[in-house]
């Protein structure tokens, strides 16, 4: 009688052993390559980037160009990444995030001066322009200065609506004469609701700049 | 036996720690296809935990150049990379055309770079562990650090 060989259930763990370790060391590639599959698509993109960090506040830009290439640019921006990086910048007018104003351009204007007489006085419309190229309108309503420029003229007709929180321009002008602070800017522009800032449209062009708390443009 | 067993053990175990250790990190994949008579087409899968390794066998000499080359960005890029690291998921950049589709975003902890044009394909896959490593790298080796 041949007795079956000793060694067998070894070789047998070996191989369990072998076995084991192999899918043990491909597993966190089989991970790892449907992590780094190719770009998602949007779906997917928007199911992910649904998840905002709660409490943040994004700033987006939104062109649509409506001519034969139909060109379409998103920026999404969390407002305090911005006024972290944008102290980092510094480069030609702009350092430690303000930006130096061309002493050219103001001599002549005080625009603090402005500004008091801006925030001093009640809502209303400012400046009214009733032409036969533009219209413009220059208004506070609500702590919010809106400035309305409609280009009538030649072919090209153009609507501009510009809607800034009166604490976002005290913000910006509060670093000095030559100075306006962007990051004093953005950070009250974070204390602010959601709101459209920016408007342009004309026949080829829709851009669009504002804020709310969704890391996604619509 | 039991002798070769138990080193197929040991080994299998060093495999699977190196091999978790090597992807725990994940992987970075480089794809570049460009369409052009002497276009390059550059396909990378490297694991990111190799990178600081093996920023550790490159000369200080060309680090130290590296940094100065790179001096005047490296703050920015430092503030750019500890913040998006708050943003894991996240579509910071979309261009689109008729022709071209360019994106920059997060995705799972990684910075997403794709272009996709009639001229290139560009698609860049990075984790932000890895590039915040690079970084840290530049500033320490950067002049006056």
């Amino acid at each position: 009688m041949i007795n079956e060989p000793t060694y067998g259930p070894n070789w047998k763990h070996v191989r369990i052993a072998l076995l084991g370790a192999s899918a043990a060391l491909f597993i966190p590639g089989l991970v790892l390559a449907q992590a780094t599959t190719a770009p998602a698509s949007s779906s997917q993109t928007t199911a992910s980037a649904s998840k905002s960090t709660s409490g943040d506040r994004w700033l987006h830009v939104r062109v649509i160009n409506t001519d034969n290439k139909g060109e379409t640019v998103r920026v999404n921006v969390p407002l305090e990444l911005a006024e972290k990086v944008l102290p980092a910048v510094n480069h030609d007018r702009l350092h430690h995030g303000k930006v130096t104003i061309d002493h050219a351009h103001m001599d002549d204007v005080d625009l603090h001066a402005i500004l008091d007489a801006v925030h001093s006085s009640k809502d209303g419309e400012y400046v009214t322009v009733q032409g036969t190229e533009n219209d413009v309108r220059v208004a506070k309503e609500n702590n919010h200065l809106i400035i309305h420029v409609v280009q009538k003229g030649s072919s090209k007709k153009c609507q501009v609506e510009i809607k800034v929180p009166m604490k976002v321009v005290d913000a910006l002008f509060s670093a000095g004469k030559d100075e306006l602070d962007l990051v004093a800017a953005l950070h009250a522009l974070s204390g602010q609701g959601d709101t459209e800032l920016v408007s342009v449209k004309d026949s080829e062009n829709t851009v669009k700049v504002w804020l709310d708390s969704k890391n996604v443009s619509d | 036996m039991m002798l070769l067993a138990k080193a197929a053990l040991g080994l299998g175990g060093t495999l699977v720690l190196a091999g978790a250790y090597t992807f725990h990190e994940g992987v970075i994949r480089i794809d570049v296809d460009e369409y052009r008579g002497s276009g390059s087409h550059v396909h990378l899968w490297v694991p990111a935990a190799v990178v600081p390794m093996a920023m550790h066998f490159v000369p200080q000499k060309h680090f130290r150049r590296a940094s100065e080359h790179a001096r005047e960005f490296i703050p920015l890029v430092h503030a750019i990379l500890k913040e998006l690291k708050r943003y894991p998921e996240t579509d910071f950049v979309e261009v689109k055309d008729d022709r071209q589709h360019v994106q920059v975003r997060t995705h799972q902890g990684k910075l997403q770079i794709d272009v996709d044009s009639p001229d290139e394909n560009v698609h860049l896959l990075i984790p932000l562990s890895t590039l915040n490593d690079v970084g840290d790298q530049l500033e320490t080796n950067a002049p006056g650090a």
